[in-house]
């Protein structure tokens, strides 16, 4: 029973490895030049000291609401995957239909220039 | 045409006020003309009723026209189910009658808006007449709230200083009693189908067959009759009537006691009565009582008013006292006075209506100290107000005499005799105010200069009140004519309340429970 | 494995959604013809939303007394799902013609409005047909959503916005009761299909006095309670009613209120049918309780869209009425009440909409002084609403009405029918009032500004006559309502 779980402790070891072992690599082998903007602690874009009313940008929030939707959305597309062969042509249109509808939403944002920065 | 006879009657005010919408607003002359025509052909197709000998012969409903209308499968149905018998004859009669009058005395009186008085007015008569020829009582509650609008609207527009309170008050007193009658009506249908009577739709005349348990006709005898009873209206329902009589127009006025006030008492006669029966015996001293005290206190409260036409709505309430106590001594005597005192204070009522229009026309006040003097400078009009001054005190020879004679006489005859003793006061207490307005008004010398150049009658007025009077002498002198077509329905209409009683004693239907048990 | 997939494939029947799907197609095309037309352009937007609710409108008709099955049993297009679904394409038309000329006068003429509409109309509608709490709670979701938006829709006016925000944290809030009490019951009888909890209460009775089935229950109503503004859950309604823009609330008060009934309806019906006699109780009371505080409070406003607010709270009790009649008039009397309502409200929303200024600080009684006689046709179709709305014959609030209590009192409920004919005789004062100003008081302005919009006056014209042909020969679609309800 526990065997089974081997794989994903041995996944796990890698990764914590992976992990720490790059962050001790990169301070043994790597060039330090710290300047004023690197030392500071990291907020989201935003500058952490100022006045607490600061409006923010309504750019972030298009993007992270963008972002979410078809990050969210996208996700769907795992359980499809897992079935994909017993679905057969039937779940390919389905999802075809399920893409297409994240187009428009896609479409609308770039038309209304929710994608543009500036 | 008869077999639609009563369908086109009631419908052809409607179409003409559809038609008169078309009309170009300023063009007054031609909307005053219009309307009166619409209301003459009305009178004119209503006419073969009033001749027609089939009502001397048999109680029972003429002119019978039935249609499906909503058909709901097992839930509703209603028809449009109507007819006249006796009762609703006269009734129907007056009210063609009295519209022409009401239309001619508005000629100069209302200035503003002429087209949206006439459509007003036309739409009234409709509403009216199908009340009147409903057999289906759906059909009735919609003709009876469908007056309500145009009456509203015939106050708060065209109306004295104080006319949005008259209104509102009109409405609202009108609008809660004919709500409760709504609850008894649908109460009063499930239960004919669930005790498995056989009804046709809301139709009256199946109801009446009904054993509704003395339980339920109560509660039901106190909705119909609370909204009936502030129609009429009785003590001390009474005090939206002095409001809307004082700021309806002339015109308004003539036909809400002419007609309108009718209404409750034909309630009583045609729908609470009959169908209630075991409930009315119940209630009969209670409402004979509040008739007795109408009537005094109505008497009263109109020997001091100081404007006429508050002192002409206050009689209202005295006489339709009369009405109720005649319907409700239930013999042949009081019903067909009730009855005859109903088409009486149509008659006299609205003639007292229109004279205070006169008066106001002329002078622009209602004050009774305002006058003084006018029977020499007006001699047609103090004659003509006379004669209905008699009327309406009920001097002999004059149709009030015969309503209340009969009215008081049944009401003795009955078990309502101390009633009608305290109730004969009333007479006299008519005599008082009315002789003492007369007076007041009519005789002395002019003390106010504004009097002096008052103008008598003009031809139009005296042909309004031509026919008025011509019915004041032809009920006071051979009533027979009348009471010739009413009294085999009244007949009819007392034996069935009466059976009734009979046949209730011990009905006990397992449904009944279910039905009173109200949760 | 293969065998379920199979199953699912075959259980889809499309039939089922179809006037949905058509909506929610339209919708997001639209969208794409909305950010491709130039700024300011939508009435071609507008013509197209009609079009294709239109063409939902017919495929829902013939879908009349043919009843489909979809999805596994999770939606059911039956005749009640048909009436209703006509109720909210019906409102989503009106609302729609009585849009483009206003938006245009509010300076906020932005083409997502009416894609948002049709989506919106397609969540109700799957809240209508919706048999699994997943299903109705995904239409209410989606309904939901869109309204949000379209309450705060004119983002410049600090009014609006309050609107749009109090609908969102209500809406939210009132979510998660609906959610949590959802979840209560698939707790209790492990499944969200409806019938198969009614079944499940068939075959264990004792269910009905369950801690956790009775909380449930009580929370999923409660969740509907607040989307049917019922008191006291109806404290959003005036505030946002106000605020957001006019057509959006003669919508909301109309179409997604009527969607909401439909799913309460069907829930209560058929899953809570054991808890009858404790739900009466409480729609009894609540019932009351809603029409009395919605009359009460209306009596006192000046703004006409509060007003109407809250007597659209009042109407909302009445149409409670019918369901503690729990019987079949009274679910019929619903139907056909929400729909005479559609009428009567979303005809004196669009009249509002004439009357109004931008920024609409003028609707006011006072704002209508004299009217009737300046403006004598909008006058005449006003009064008739108003006429309507207080329940009188010949117009079809009067059918309407009577619809309900002959349900009511047909089982049993005399009193209150009583308190329901009472509260009639209360609104009749408030109503009346309007019509003071319009007819009793002389004109003070000459209501220049009044322009009468073709589209909104179309809207009117439907009203008016829907008014009176529901009112005067209303037997048709009596049987309809008869046939589709429970």
């Amino acid at each position: 029973m526990l065997d089974l779980y081997l794989p994903i402790i041995v996944v796990i070891g890698i990764a914590f490895a992976f992990a720490i072992g790059s962050v001790v690599f990169s301070r043994l082998v790597g060039v330090k030049r710290y300047s004023e903007l690197k030392m500071s602690p990291y907020e989201c874009g935003v500058p952490p000291i100022g006045n607490a009313n600061e409006r923010f940008s309504v750019k972030f929030y298009l993007v992270a609401v963008a972002f979410i939707v078809f990050d969210v959305e996208v996700a769907f597309l795992y359980p499809w995957a897992i079935m994909f062969k017993q679905l057969g042509w039937y779940g390919a249109i389905t999802m075809g239909i399920f893409i297409f509808v994240l187009v428009i939403g896609f479409i609308y944002d770039w038309k209304k220039g929710a994608l543009e920065w500036e | 045409m008869a077999d639609n006879l009563l369908s086109i009657m009631t419908f052809f005010p409607l179409v003409g006020m559809i038609a008169l919408l078309f009309i170009p607003r300023d063009n007054d002359a031609m909307l005053k003309s219009f309307a009166l025509a619409v209301s003459l052909i009305t009178f004119l197709i209503s006419l073969p009723l009033a001749f027609d000998n089939v009502f001397k012969t048999s109680g029972g409903m003429h002119y019978r026209e039935f249609y499906e209308w909503i058909h709901v499968g097992e839930f509703f149905q209603m028809n449009y189910n109507v007819g006249v018998d006796g009762i609703s004859l006269w009734l129907v009669m007056l009210t063609t009658f009295i519209m022409p009058i009401a239309i001619l005395s508005t000629w100069n009186a209302v200035k503003k808006n002429t087209k949206g008085f006439m459509a007003m007015l036309l739409l009234l008569q409709t509403g009216m007449l199908g009340a009147f020829i409903s057999l289906d009582l759906f059909l009735f509650y919609i003709f009876w709230e469908l007056m309500l609008i145009p009456m509203y609207f015939l106050i708060g527009i065209w109306g004295g200083s104080n006319r949005i309170y008259a209104a509102v008050k009109f409405f609202i007193y009108t609008a809660v009693g004919s709500l409760l009658m709504l609850v008894g009506i649908i109460f009063v249908y499930y239960y004919a189908i669930q005790s498995g009577s056989p009804v046709n739709g809301f139709g009256i005349q199946e109801f009446y067959q009904l054993d509704i348990p003395y339980g339920a006709q109560f509660w039901l005898f106190l909705a119909f009759g609370f909204s009936f009873a502030i129609k009429v209206p009785m003590f001390p329902l009474h005090t939206w009537l002095p409001d809307a009589h004082t700021e309806a127009p002339t015109a308004g006025s003539v036909i809400l006691a002419a007609v309108l006030l009718k209404m409750g008492t034909y309630g009583y006669v045609r729908f609470a009565m009959p169908l209630f029966p075991e409930a009315l015996q119940t209630f009969i001293p209670f409402l004979a009582f509040l008739s007795v005290v109408g009537i005094i206190y109505g008497s009263l409260v109109a020997m001091m008013q100081d404007d006429v036409k508050k002192l002409v709505a206050y009689s209202s309430v005295a006489h339709l006292g009369f009405v109720m106590l005649g319907l409700f001594a239930l013999n042949m005597q009081g019903m067909a006075g009730g009855m005859i005192q109903m088409i009486n204070h149509g008659i006299s009522t609205g003639a007292l209506f229109l004279i205070v229009g006169f008066l106001y026309e002329r002078r622009h006040t209602r004050q009774i100290s305002e006058f003084g003097g006018l029977a020499g400078k007006m001699p047609i009009f103090a004659t003509i107000f006379l004669i209905i001054t008699f009327s309406s005190i009920g001097l002999p020879g004059t149709n009030g005499f015969v309503g209340e004679f009969l009215a008081l006489m049944g009401a003795f005859e009955s078990d309502l005799r101390w009633y009608a003793v305290f109730a004969t006061t009333g007479v006299i207490l008519a005599a008082v105010y009315m002789l003492w307005v007369y007076q007041r008004i009519m005789f002395g010398k002019v003390t106010n200069p504004a009097n002096e150049n008052i103008k008598d009658l003009s031809a139009r007025e005296i042909v309004i009140m031509a026919p008025l009077l011509l019915f004041v002498f032809w009920i006071g002198i051979y009533p027979n004519t009348f009471f010739d077509k009413m009294n085999p329905a009244l007949e009819q209409l007392l034996q069935q309340i009466n059976n009734q009683q009979v046949a209730i004693v011990e009905v006990v239907q397992p449904v009944v429970a279910n039905v009173v048990d109200t949760k | 494995m293969e065998n379920l997939v199979q199953e699912a494939i075959q259980n889809v029947n499309l039939h089922a959604v179809m006037p949905s799907l058509i909506l929610s197609v339209a919708g997001m095309a639209l969208l794409l013809v909305a950010v491709f037309s130039p700024r300011g352009k939508t009435a071609h937007i507008a013509w197209l939303s009609i079009a294709s609710l239109i063409v939902a409108g017919i495929v829902t008709i013939m879908g009349w007394n043919d009843t489909q099955y979809g999805f596994a049993g999770s939606v059911q297009l039956d005749n009640f799902a048909a009436f209703f679904s006509m109720i909210c394409i019906i409102a989503a038309g009106l609302a729609i013609l009585m849009s483009d000329e206003y938006l245009k006068r509010e300076n906020f003429p932005v083409g997502e409005y009416y894609p948002l509409i049709l989506i919106t109309t397609a969540g109700a509608m799957w809240m209508v047909s919706g048999t699994d709490l997943i299903t109705i709670f995904l239409g209410l979701e989606v309904l939901s959503v869109s309204l949000y938006i379209l309450a705060g829709f004119f983002r410049d006016q600090v009014r609006c916005n309050e609107a749009g925000l109090k609908y969102f944290f209500l809406g939210a809030f009132s979510t998660g009761f609906l959610l949590y009490g959802m979840a209560l019951l698939y707790g209790v009888s492990g499944t969200t299909k409806v019938y198969d909890i009614a079944a499940y209460i068939q075959a264990n009775p004792d269910t009905t006095t369950n801690v956790m089935f009775v909380a449930g229950g009580l929370l999923m109503l409660t969740g509907f309670f607040f989307k049917i503004a019922a008191a006291p859950f109806h404290m959003w309604t005036p505030d946002v009613y106000q605020g957001a823009p006019t057509p959006i609330t003669a919508f909301m008060s109309a179409g997604p209120k009527a969607a909401a009934f439909a799913a309460l309806i069907r829930v209560t019906f058929i899953c809570l049918e054991g808890m009858q006699d404790h739900l009466t109780t409480v729609f009894w009371v609540l019932a009351v309780l809603t029409m009395t505080v919605g009359n009460l409070i209306a009596l006192n406003q000046k703004d006409l869209k509060r007003m109407l607010a809250y007597s659209s709270i009042a109407h909302a009790g009445y149409a409670m009425v019918g369901l503690v009649a729990w019987n079949e008039i009274g679910s019929a009397g619903i139907l056909f009440y929400m729909l005479v309502y559609t009428f009567m409200n979303m005809g004196a929303f669009a009249i509002l909409i004439l009357i109004g200024r931008s920024g609409e600080e003028n609707l006011t009684l006072d704002g209508v002084t004299g009217l009737g006689y300046k403006k004598p046709m909008l006058g005449i179709a006003f009064s008739i609403f108003l006429f309507a709305l207080m329940g009188l014959p010949p117009t079809a609030g009067f059918t309407g009405k009577f619809y309900i209590f002959a349900g009511a009192i047909n089982s049993g409920y005399i009193w209150l029918a009583v308190l329901g004919v009472l509260n009639s005789a209360v609104s009749l004062y408030y109503y009346l009032r309007i019509m003071i100003f319009m007819y009793f008081k002389e004109p003070q302005e000459d209501y220049a500004w009044v322009k009468i919009y073709p589209a909104t006056a179309v809207s009117i014209v439907i009203s008016v006559i829907g008014v009176l042909y529901l009112g005067i020969v209303p037997g048709s679609i009596m049987q309809l309502a008869r046939m589709a309800g429970f």
